[in-house]
C-alpha cells in the first residue's frame, strides 16, 4: 500500500471539476423559514423602534457578526435610517454581552447548535430582557432556545462561506425596514399575546440572573431581570453564586436553571 | 441596493392605524421569497458566466501557493467582511488543505494609523507594499467596482507582480476596465445585498476549485515519488 500524501493534508478529496450549481438554493425559504424571517423582522422593528441596540455575534465566523452590524449602521439605501447595532467579538462572549446588553435590547447570533457560548448566550437572553434572534444550518438548536430561530435545513459545514448567511441577515435588513412603513404595527398589539398564561406580560415564571449573592445563609439576593434589578429571597435554592440562572416568582427564587435549560 | 419596483403590494396601509399584522407578515414572507429566488438566479448566472474563469484563476492560485505565495483579501464596509470570510476559508477551511491567507482590514492599528498619516486610499497598498511577494496574491472586494482604496492596492499589487483578482458589481466599474486586475468576476445586478450574495458563492467556488489544483499536484508529486502508484 503506497504511502497516501494527501491523506496528510486532504481530509477529504473535492470533486474534480466546478459544480456550477454547487450551494445554490433556490426553494432555501419555501418552507417555514420565510414565515420566521417575517416574524423576526416585524419584532426587530417593534425593538428598534422603541430604542434598542442590536448585539451581533458570531464566535465561529466573526465576519458575520461585523457584516450584520455595518449593515444596520450604514444602510446601503442612501435615506434609510441608520439604527444601533454593534458586534460583540470579545472571546468572552458572555461577560461582554452581560454587561452591553440593555433591557429591551436585540441579541442576534450566527452559530451552529452546539456552540456553547451562543446556546449559553440565549439562555440568558430573557434575564436580561433582550429579544434573541439565532441563524444557523445543519442540526436546530433545542426548542425554545431562542425567540427567533432562522434555521436552513442544510449540514454541509462549507454553508457559513456561500452566502447562505449573508442572505438571511440581508433579507432580515430589508423586512425590517419595510416595517418602519407601517408605524401603526410598531407597538405590539393586547391581541399579539394569544396563550392562555403568557408569560412575557405575567409574573409566571421570569429568569433571573444573580448579580449578588445573599451575604449570609438568609438574606436575599440581587439579581437581574427583563424588569430591573431585584432582591429575591433564594432560600428554597440556596447557596447561589453570581452569574447563576433563576427562575422567579414573588420575590422567590423557585428553581435553578441549569446547562441543560429548564 | 434593494430595488423598489415590485413593492408597492407591501404597503397596503401607511397609515398609523394600522393594527393587523397578520397582511404585513404574509407579505414579508413572500417578499423574502421572491428575493431569495432572486438571489439564487443571479447566482446561477454570474457562475455559468464566470465558470472558465473561476477555473483559471483558481489554477494560477494554486500555482501561486505552490510556489510558497500568501493571499491578501481586503474590501469595506460589508465587502470587507466577506473579504474577511474568504480569508478565513483558505486558511481555516473545514476540509481541504489550510493556505495563508490574511484580511488587510483586520488590524485596527494598522488600518487607523494609514487612514490617518496618509489617507484612507493607501489603507490597502502600503500593505501590499509592505506585506507582498511577487508569488503573493490580491484580492479586492467592491460592489461598485469603483473603490480607490481597492484600485489602488491592486495596481500596486500587479506593478509587484502579484496575481490580482477583482470582485465586483454592476457592470464591474473601473475594476472591470482596469489592465492591472488579472481576473475580475462582475455580478451583474443593481442590487449591493444581491451582489454580495453571489460573490460569496463566487468566492467558494474560487477556493474549491483551487483546492482542487492542490490535491492535483499533490497526487501528481505522490505518483512520482520512490514507492509511489506510477
Amino acid at each position: 500500500m503506497p504511502w497516501d500524501l494527501r491523506s496528510v493534508t486532504m481530509q477529504t478529496s473535492p470533486a474534480p471539476e466546478l459544480d456550477a450549481t454547487a450551494g445554490i438554493t433556490p426553494d432555501i425559504l419555501d418552507g417555514g423559514l420565510a414565515d420566521d424571517l417575517a416574524a423576526a423582522s416585524l419584532a426587530i422593528a417593534r425593538r428598534f423602534h422603541a430604542g434598542a441596540t442590536m448585539w451581533c455575534i458570531a464566535p465561529k465566523w466573526e465576519p458575520h457578526a461585523h457584516h450584520m452590524a455595518v449593515e444596520f449602521v450604514h444602510p446601503v439605501i442612501v435615506g434609510k435610517r441608520a439604527l444601533p447595532a454593534l458586534a460583540l467579538t470579545d472571546p468572552d462572549i458572555v461577560a461582554q454581552a452581560r454587561v452591553s446588553v440593555r433591557a429591551g435590547d436585540i441579541v442576534i447570533a450566527v452559530a451552529s447548535a452546539d456552540d456553547p457560548k451562543v446556546l449559553d448566550l440565549m439562555r440568558r437572553a430573557p434575564a436580561w430582557g433582550a429579544l434573541s434572534v439565532w441563524i444557523g444550518s445543519g442540526a436546530r438548536p433545542p426548542n425554545g432556545a431562542a425567540d427567533h430561530v432562522l434555521w436552513i435545513d442544510d449540514a454541509n459545514p462549507l454553508a457559513p462561506a456561500t452566502g447562505r448567511f449573508v442572505l438571511m441577515y440581508h433579507l432580515l435588513w430589508e423586512l425590517t425596514h419595510v416595517c418602519f412603513e407601517h408605524p401603526g404595527l410598531l407597538v405590539e398589539q393586547p391581541g399579539d399575546c394569544t396563550d392562555e398564561v403568557c408569560v412575557t406580560c405575567s409574573d409566571e415564571g421570569r429568569l433571573a440572573e444573580v448579580l449578588l449573592p445573599p451575604a449570609d445563609s438568609l438574606g436575599p439576593a440581587l439579581v437581574r431581570t427583563a424588569g430591573g434589578e431585584e432582591y429575591i429571597d433564594v432560600t428554597l435554592v440556596a447557596p447561589v453564586e453570581r452569574d447563576d440562572l433563576v427562575l422567579i416568582h414573588a420575590g422567590t427564587a423557585l428553581t435553578r436553571v441549569g446547562d441543560q435549560g429548564w | 441596493m434593494v430595488s423598489s419596483e415590485n413593492t408597492g403590494f407591501l404597503y397596503p396601509f401607511i397609515e398609523a392605524e394600522e393594527r393587523d399584522s397578520g397582511s404585513l407578515l404574509g407579505d414579508l414572507a413572500a417578499s423574502a421569497r421572491d428575493k431569495a429566488h432572486e438571489s439564487s438566479a443571479l447566482q446561477l448566472s454570474t457562475l455559468a458566466a464566470c465558470a472558465h474563469d473561476v477555473l483559471a484563476a483558481g489554477d494560477q492560485m494554486a500555482d501561486r501557493f505552490a510556489a510558497g505565495g500568501r493571499l491578501y483579501a481586503f474590501g469595506n464596509g460589508g465587502s470587507s467582511t466577506d473579504a474577511a470570510t474568504f480569508a478565513a476559508l483558505f486558511a481555516q477551511p473545514v476540509s481541504g488543505r489550510p493556505l495563508p491567507a490574511l484580511n488587510l482590514a483586520a488590524d485596527q492599528a494598522v488600518v487607523t494609523a494609514l487612514g490617518n498619516d496618509v489617507g484612507f486610499e493607501l489603507v490597502f497598498s502600503r500593505q501590499i507594499i509592505a506585506h507582498s511577494s511577487s508569488k503573493d496574491i490580491a484580492v479586492a472586494f467592491s460592489t461598485s467596482g469603483n473603490s480607490a482604496d481597492l484600485l489602488t492596492a491592486l495596481r500596486e499589487a500587479s506593478r509587484r507582480g502579484l496575481l490580482t483578482i477583482g470582485f465586483a458589481g454592476y457592470t464591474g466599474g473601473e475594476m472591470g476596465e482596469a489592465k492591472e486586475v488579472d481576473y475580475c468576476f462582475v455580478v451583474r445586478s443593481q442590487s449591493i445585498h444581491r451582489i454580495q450574495e453571489s460573490q460569496a458563492l463566487l468566492g467558494y467556488q474560487l477556493w474549491a476549485s483551487t483546492q482542487r489544483d492542490l490535491a492535483r499536484r499533490t497526487a501528481s508529486l505522490q505518483a512520482t515519488r520512490p514507492g509511489g502508484t506510477a
